[in-house]
């Protein structure tokens, strides 16, 4: 079943852009973008159960920094997204040494508070960010080639999602993956089977920091302008949406949670005198039949429809 | 043997000739009996008011002019989408309606910075875009061949106009002055600090968020400037709660709105708890005359013809209505201009050259090889919570475009 599902992905991924039209291909680079953002949502919430509210502040700073490597210094795109990153990354680690303080609701409205920071900073650093005028990038190239549609950009941002998802695989195997599991279910019992701790939180922070500021820098390849409205507390409770719909601690629900929860936004934009009720709606639904996630609710009822 | 050796080389140049001549394609969303517009709006969320029947004045308009036969022989077809005033749901909706409807121009755009994230894509798509009613200044200037906006009135126009009205007509000398601090507000001031300068005028300005809830601070900050006027150019949530405390407070010096706060007059005048909160009150406005009044009547009627279900709500039309028909005005005219082999290159061309008094707006629709501003004209209502009377003049900024 399983294999069935990602031949199935794959085939559909490397089929799209020649059966469908430049604007289902933007579609599809946003939804691997908000993939990806998810994914670093998943590794500090879902595999360390540390609640962080602050993941569209390090999508911004993987943007800005991504965007401006490549429009003020001319640094090709695989640079710029690794600057891009490591600069959300940065941050993200300063943020884990606050975490380490605190817990619980403590700690997700000093990260909301971050967020909004950054976000002011955003707003009113006219001189990088443009400020509220937005800003203009130039469009990501590599080897004199420039990535200009949303076509063009699709088959880097399919290969940077599937390296994403790779490298969430392989935290979430590896013995890190382990030690954020037992960080999540007990501190206690973590530190008592000589788990380091502070430094699992300040690495959860550091890595999912990291995917985040990674999407910034996917989004610069499809994308070449950015406003700071779009970087706001609604992005991450966006990206907090859908990875809880998609099923928290669990990969293949912050990918699916991704997939689907963009897909039903963007369906739903075309039915705007319901869309409000039929949001709000999904998520009771969502949260009253399948608690644990969309994807845990359909291996269970497929789980049982075949042991009978 | 020859001759068919002949006739080979020969349709072999034909075939040649034919892949290398420049052939051109039939133009997107332009057929023997129609014209696809690709229309987008707020038509739902928490913007709404700032679309929703400006997109349904504009397809009335477009309705109307099928019923007269259409242009060239070709009806005016409307494919709509939800932007939700958002910069991402926006450029979805712009690349659905060019990538997928494949419609020959785009007509849209009711919030300023959202409408700017698709400027990069239509230039180099080389699709028109006509904005609905927003300023849009960020995509205007510089300008672009392909570009046009601010029907209802250029956002550096509306601050410039505000400041010259408050130190004209009421002497003020030192103005309170309270704007966003997104790119909307970072328009106006740019013009107010000139006009400003200009009049020798004094200005204490206060930057708010669009979505604040308490403005006690930053009004505290406005009033111990001791300014003669008040001038509030935000939405319509911060300008209640600012009119709100200047009343709490016992602020009596004039208080002027601009036209982005006043989407809902009689609910302004509820949440700024009555009347008494609106004794020396002005609202800017771009219309030609009062909401209904007479040079403006066949707009309503016109509504109320096309949408009887909803005119007969008492929410509809909203207050920003007609502001869809300039637009489409234009669109209607530079598409009869270009004639019946119209294509794009041929439409921006005559939307360049469109100068006309649409009879809705205080000023008329003004472009030019470098003006891609429709308006910058305004006038003054004063409004006391139930009557609205208009002060005589129409006003405007200094400020110029300088490259």
């Amino acid at each position: 079943m399983r294999i069935f599902g990602l031949l199935l992905a794959a085939i559909v991924l490397i089929a799209l852009p020649f059966f469908t039209t430049g604007y289902v291909i933007y579609l599809a680079n946003i939804l691997l973008t908000f993939t990806v953002l998810c994914l670093g949502l998943h590794i500090v919430i879902g595999e360390a159960g540390q609640f962080s509210l602050a993941h569209a502040a390090f999508y911004g700073i993987g943007i800005y920094v991504t965007g401006i490597a490549g429009t003020k210094y001319g640094l090709p795109f695989p640079v710029t997204m690794l600057i891009g990153g490591v600069a959300a990354a940065a941050v993200g680690f300063v943020i884990g040494v606050i975490a380490l303080r605190m817990r619980d609701i403590y700690l997700a409205l000093a990260t909301f508070a971050f967020g909004e920071a950054m976000q002011w900073l955003f707003q009113n650093w006219d001189a990088v960010t443009g400020g509220p005028n937005g800003l203009r990038i130039a469009p990501a190239h590599l080897f004199g080639h420039e990535f200009v549609t949303d076509k063009d950009a699709y088959p880097v941002v399919v290969l940077f999602a599937l390296l994403m998802i790779g490298l969430t695989i392989l935290i979430s195997r590896a013995r890190l993956g382990r030690a954020l599991r037992a960080v999540r279910e007990s501190e206690v019992a973590a530190q008592a089977m000589g788990i380091p701790v502070q430094r699992a939180k300040l690495l959860a922070f550091g890595l999912s920091a990291f995917f985040a500021g990674i999407a910034g820098g996917m989004f610069t390849l499809f994308s070449t302008f950015i406003h700071p409205e779009s970087l706001g507390f609604s992005t991450t409770m966006l990206a907090l949406t859908m990875v809880v719909v998609g099923g928290l601690g669990s990969i293949g629900g912050a990918v699916g949670g991704a997939i689907v929860f963009g897909l039903i936004s963007e369906l739903l934009r075309q039915a705007p005198s319901f869309q409000e009720i039929a949001y709000g709606l999904i998520l009771i639904i969502f949260m009253m039949y399948a608690p644990k996630g969309l994807f845990a609710f359909l291996a269970d009822k497929f789980g049982r429809a075949r042991h009978g | 043997m020859q001759l068919s050796r002949r006739l080979l080389t020969l349709a072999g140049l034909c075939l040649a000739a034919s892949g290398l001549s420049p052939v051109k394609a039939q133009e997107a969303g332009i057929t023997a009996n129609s014209i696809k517009i690709g229309m987008f709006a707020p038509l739902s969320g928490a913007n709404f008011a700032y679309g929703f029947d400006v997109a349904n004045a504009a397809k009335m308009y477009f309705d109307k002019i099928n019923k007269d036969g259409g242009i060239h022989g070709r009806k005016i077809e409307v494919v709509l989408e939800d932007d939700r005033c958002n910069a991402n749901d926006l450029v979805a909706a712009v690349k659905k309606l060019v990538e997928q409807d494949q419609v020959f121009l785009l007509h849209g755009g009711s919030c300023s910075a959202a409408v700017v994230a698709a400027k990069e894509y239509v230039v180099r798509q080389k699709v028109p875009l006509v904005m609905l009613n927003a300023s849009g200044d960020g995509a205007l200037y510089p300008p672009t061949d392909y570009i046009f906006g601010a029907f209802s009135i250029s956002q550096y126009a509306v601050g410039g106009a505000m400041v010259d009205f408050a130190a004209k007509n009421l002497g003020a000398k030192k103005i309170a002055y309270v704007n966003h601090d997104d790119a909307y507000g970072a328009w106006n001031l740019e013009a107010s600090k000139f006009d400003a300068e200009a009049l020798k005028v004094d200005l204490a300005v206060e930057s708010v968020s669009p979505t604040i809830t308490d403005v006690t601070a930053p009004f505290l900050k406005l009033r111990a400037a001791n300014a003669d006027a008040l001038v509030i150019v935000t939405y319509a949530r911060p300008a209640a709660l600012l009119i709100k405390k200047a009343a709490e407070m016992g602020f009596n010096k004039p208080i002027i709105l601009s036209v982005t706060g006043t989407a809902n007059l009689a609910q302004l005048a509820q949440n700024v708890g009555g009347p008494d909160a609106l004794k020396n009150f002005y609202i800017q406005e771009v219309l030609s005359d009062l909401p209904g009044g007479p040079k403006i009547k066949w707009v309503y009627d016109m509504y109320k013809a096309a949408y009887p279900e909803l005119s007969a709500k008492a929410e509809h039309p909203q207050t920003y209505m007609p502001y869809g028909i300039p637009s489409a005005m234009s669109i209607v005219k530079a598409l009869q201009a270009a004639g019946p082999n119209v294509t794009r290159e041929k439409f921006l061309e005559e939307m360049k050259k469109l100068n006309f008094d649409s009879g809705v707006m205080a000023g008329p629709v003004v472009f030019s090889a470098t003006e891609r501003a429709a308006n910058k004209a305004t006038v003054f209502i004063k409004y006391d919570g139930t009557n609205q009377t208009m002060v005589p003049g129409v006003f405007t900024s200094r400020w110029k475009y300088k490259g």
